[in-house]
């Protein structure tokens, strides 16, 4: 029996999420920076990266290689997709409550 | 082929279309049909893996040019089990051999999951860089895999076990999805992903979790909210009724003098939080009136109407 790890807070560090998702620790720097990946922040060392964000790395790596998108580029379709497919529950959810 | 399909009428393109032409239509292509901008749609899931497989051979010039001259047998003739090979590919050595980024479509896997264990659906829609195109892993960790998981709602707010099998293979995964998962959460079943190559780590598995519409709730965070329908006397007198929750019926006080619209909270009776404790449910009032009445019920309407000094409009 497997016990599903819930929403993927758990922190880890750059280098661990560069060897997960087969990039440079510093392109997953980069990507903190420049607010693309959420960080945590952590007192005494350098921020950490939740676990959630190597499903989103992957994602803005899919998107590079497939539509040849920037980074920053995938990043805004990753946010305006979630957004459209919250909108799509809820507009769902209203012609479902008109019926 | 793509399902059959010639690559050349899958991407849109002439047979004699440059490198650069492919490429174009490729992404066009891509861009209409990807999975991670068409989360959940299957027939573009579909697509893009026809648009891969045809994109993979056609820009790579040594697959091409075999696709070209063999047609769907291509595949054969490069493994050296079918036609002779052309003219200066005698020295070719057999087998598949690995490109540079090592992409084979045949190792990209768009199997489906299904769940013995509750109804819910659960499919892979990629499985990611542990061979794919575009980099990966570079220790020999197994590749990661992404999924969806479809629950209804009771499943999501109850958790519980759940049997996974993939119908691509005998694989089955017994998981226990842990109370209060929501539309868009996703867990992950660490080491459940593809085997590492030479004793390495497996990658893990990721469940993308989807929540079927319910009939009757609607979802809003950790609260549920429900209509639940009154005749006009109980609106207008109070009442004592049943309303549904996610855990079965529970008795509800209606105060006098309700109206259409109005809601009742019924405390902790919403969905598990991830942080324990139980959401809210909101019970929207809705007055309806009955279409067929009787004499009786008519008569006394009629003297309703008489002795009343109510006015809606006012």
């Amino acid at each position: 029996m497997w016990t599903a790890d819930f929403d993927l807070d758990e922190p880890l560090t750059f280098d661990v999420v560069a060897a997960i998702v087969g990039a440079r620790r510093s392109l997953v720097v980069r990507l903190a920076q420049q607010g693309l990946i959420e960080t945590v922040n952590n007192e005494a060392e350098a921020p950490l990266v939740p676990r959630r964000a190597v499903v989103r790395i992957r994602r803005m790596q899919r998107l590079r290689r497939d539509l040849g998108v920037n980074f920053a580029g995938a990043a805004i379709i990753l946010d305006l997709t979630r957004r459209m497919e919250q909108m799509n529950r809820e507009l769902a959810e209203m012609q479902r409550q008109l019926q | 082929m793509a399902n059959g399909k010639d690559y050349y009428e899958v991407l849109g393109v002439k047979r004699g279309a440059s490198d650069d032409e492919i490429k174009k239509a490729y992404r066009k292509l891509a861009r209409k049909f990807h999975p991670d901008l068409n989360p959940g749609d299957k027939t573009a899931e579909t697509q893009f893996k026809q648009l891969q497989a045809a994109y993979d051979v056609l820009s790579n010039a040594e697959d091409r040019k075999l696709y070209d001259q063999y047609g769907e047998n291509w595949r054969a003739v490069k493994a050296g089990a079918g036609a002779p090979p052309p003219p200066g590919w005698e020295h070719a050595a057999p087998g598949p051999e690995p490109r540079a980024g090592g992409f084979d479509f045949n190792d990209f896997d768009f199997g489906r999951f299904r769940s013995s264990g509750g109804g819910g659906g659960f499919d892979i829609f990629e499985e990611l860089f542990g061979g794919a195109r575009g980099g990966g892993p570079t220790r020999g960790r197994g590749r990661d895999v992404e999924a969806e998981l479809e629950l209804t709602l009771e499943e999501a707010h109850r958790g519980g076990r759940r049997t996974l099998q993939m119908q691509n293979a005998e694989k089955t995964i017994d998981v226990n999805i842990p109370a209060g998962v929501r539309d868009g959460s996703t867990v992950r079943l660490a080491g459940q992903g593809g085997a590492g190559a030479n004793g390495s780590e497996p990658g893990d598995l990721y469940l993308h979790i989807r929540l079927r519409p319910h009939p009757v709730f609607t979802v809003k965070g950790d609260d549920l909210e429900v209509e639940l329908p009154l005749a006009p006397w109980e609106a207008v007198l109070g009442a004592n009724v049943e309303a549904p929750t996610i855990e079965g019926k529970v008795g509800v006080k209606v105060p006098a003098g309700a109206s259409s619209g109005q809601r009742l909270r019924l405390r902790g009776q919403g969905l598990h939080k991830r942080s324990g404790g139980r959401g809210d449910e909101y019970v929207r009032l809705k007055i309806v009136v009955p279409k067929e009445v009787s004499a009786e019920e008519r008569r006394l309407y009629e003297e309703l109407k008489r002795v009343s000094q109510f006015n809606a409009r006012r």
